[in-house]
């Protein structure tokens, strides 16, 4: 049976800005399913950052709602909006944001450590995803000795650690070229398929889509063209 | 602590910084502490440690033992009360008076403590004997007058009236008002000044008692022996005016650490909102830099607790420092207080921080 990671139903939003309400999405519906990467595009202002935001339980919808591994948020307390982030989903920022002080393994162990978990089997679970990630010669360094594509590995790897349902990513490949780019992506779509997890990732390099097995097109707040690639990409 | 360790173990040389900087103003802040309480002995210890927890005085006089005189038989009607309510008293008369050595024209300073022998008020003996109530002319005085190169059996000539005085016995921490205190009975008292008046009653009792006494006669006060001490000239500005400097300490304390922990915090708002993004709690990161502040505060105070200590030791013995472990303890607890309020500014600001702050956001 196949399970919806994430789902959005006829969620928007709304700020206000002065005397105007401004819409930034409108009527949005989503599902993403098991085992599915989807790449999220659009100009900027289209509401992707706003659409990230309310999927990774950051902010809360005007109105509609959205479930994330199941659990409806709105539902949440802010402690338990909490408990689904550290969870069910895991980020992949826009320049890696890794935590400077804190080397490779740490980044990893950090967040088995706020989830309350074994420091022990932390450590052994992040060697492993380290190894699989092919960092394990920068095991002990700290983000400033890596390169972009290294740190955004990092992330990723930092992302999985929890074994969430759902990876959010924000252009992960903002920072990187071309090559580099295009491995942490495959290397997300990967992680994806073989957990059997889901990813929806924000992006207007256009050079990584073919990695994706749904590209939704945004603009002004909605969906305007949906292309179905699972069969090309794999 | 996990975050907070590492993060020590990452940036060293900006805590090892604050750190230096903590460390410098407790050690101050101790230094201070010792030598007020150090200045308030030399200046009174012969108040400050004597048994009595009570002065009888002139109204008066203001709360000031040198500006008090009992009458003689105002004195007599106050034991006599104080006895038949098993009180014990006892009579004293203070007066500064100007000393020389035998065949020197040096002068040193002193107070003449009149009082009864046996009494409430007779000092501890540290070398040689006691004198008697009727003994005369013969003293015992505080030791620190052996460094003007007295001992025992010298004579010790009053610059007023001329006599010589023979040193009996030496005590321990006898000053007042800056001066060594020398013991005498009332007898010899009156044979150098010509005249003994009663400026204070001693009394070893209760505050009942006390009050009991001052309802009992009229123009007199019974005052605690710490007013008694402010009353002391000098006394209350020279502790004030290093109350001040340490309280400004403290407060200089808390300032340095808020605005370092809060420019540090605001330095780092970006990983806090990656850090709550990817489902740190605020009380896991308050946690961290309340550790934060406390260990620099603590490993400050324990190296300043160190180097007070060797401090004193280099210093010569008659500096006036004198710092006990409570006194430690109480300005230790203080820091940390003042440290912890501190760090409320950056508790406050990394509470604000939105993890909606790391979606959409280049550095």
């Amino acid at each position: 049976m196949m399970e919806h990671k994430l789902i959005l139903d006829k969620v928007s939003k709304t700020f206000v800005d002065g005397e105007k309400r401004v819409s930034v999405i409108e009527d949005m519906t989503l599902k993403v399913n098991e085992g599915e990467f989807v790449a999220v595009v659009g100009p900027s202002g289209s509401g992707k950052s706003t659409f990230l935001s309310l999927a990774g339980a950051l902010l809360a919808p005007t109105s509609g709602r959205t479930f994330v591994g199941g659990h409806e948020l709105s539902q949440l307390s802010e402690s338990g909006l909490n408990r689904i982030r550290l969870e069910k989903l895991g980020f992949v920022f826009q320049s890696s944001n890794l935590i400077p002080y804190l080397t490779v393994i740490d980044q990893l162990i950090l967040v088995s450590e706020l989830s309350g978990k074994e420091r022990e089997d932390a450590k052994s679970k992040a060697k492993k995803m380290i190894k699989r990630l092919g960092l394990s010669h920068r095991i002990n360094h700290y983000p400033e000795q890596l390169s972009g594509g290294e740190r955004q590995r990092v992330a990723i790897a930092r992302a999985w650690m929890n074994d969430p349902e759902l990876i959010l990513a924000d252009e992960p490949t903002a920072s990187l070229d071309s090559e580099r780019g295009k491995e942490v992506v495959q290397m997300l779509a990967d992680e994806v398929k073989l957990r059997g997890k889901a990813a929806v990732m924000v992006t207007h390099d256009q050079r990584m889509l073919d990695l994706c097995d749904r590209i939704l097109y945004m603009e002004d707040g909605r969906f305007v063209k949906e292309k179905n690639q699972m069969n090309e990409a794999h | 602590m996990f975050l907070a360790l590492r993060e020590f173990k990452h940036a060293k040389v900006r805590y090892l910084l604050i750190s230096l900087i903590m460390i410098l103003i407790a050690w101050l802040v101790l230094f201070v502490s010792g030598l007020a309480n150090g200045l308030s002995s030399d200046n009174a210890s012969s108040i400050k440690t004597m048994k009595p927890e009570y002065l009888v005085l002139q109204k008066e006089a203001d709360q000031r033992i040198n500006r008090s005189a009992l009458d003689d038989d105002l004195a007599a009607d106050i034991r006599e009360f104080t006895q038949r309510h098993d009180t014990e008293s006892a009579l004293l008369s203070i007066y500064m008076a100007t000393l020389t050595k035998p065949g020197t024209s040096k002068k040193l300073d002193a107070a003449y403590f009149g009082i009864e022998v046996p009494g409430l008020l007779q000092p501890e003996i540290t070398e040689g004997k006691m004198f008697t109530n009727e003994s005369v002319d013969e003293i015992v005085v505080d030791q620190s007058i052996k460094n003007e190169g007295f001992s025992l059996g010298d004579r010790i000539i009053d610059e007023t009236s001329g006599k010589k005085l023979k040193i009996i016995g030496f005590t321990k921490n006898q000053s007042f008002s800056h001066s060594p205190v020398i013991h005498m009975n009332m007898k010899t008292l009156l044979s150098v000044k010509n005249e003994n008046t009663i400026h204070a009653i001693a009394l070893k009792g209760d505050k009942n008692t006390a009050k009991q006494v001052e309802k009992n006669f009229s123009g007199i006060e019974t005052v605690s022996k710490s007013q008694a001490l402010k009353g002391i000239p000098g006394y209350q500005e020279e502790q004030g005016s290093l109350l001040m400097m340490i309280v400004f300490l403290f407060v200089i304390a808390a300032f340095v650490l808020a605005v370092f922990f809060y420019v540090i915090t605001i330095q780092k708002i970006n990983q806090f909102g990656v850090l709550k993004a990817i489902g740190a709690k605020t009380g896991y990161l308050a946690k961290n830099i309340i550790f934060q502040v406390m260990f620099l505060s603590s490993v400050s105070l324990l190296i300043s607790i160190a180097l007070t200590f060797t401090a004193s030791f280099v210093l010569p013995d008659h500096f006036p420092f004198d710092l006990s472990p409570f006194l430690i303890v109480i300005c230790s607890l203080l820091f940390l207080t003042v440290a912890l309020l501190g760090s409320f500014l950056s508790l406050f600001k990394v509470a604000k921080v939105d993890a909606i702050d790391a979606i959409g956001r280049a550095v």
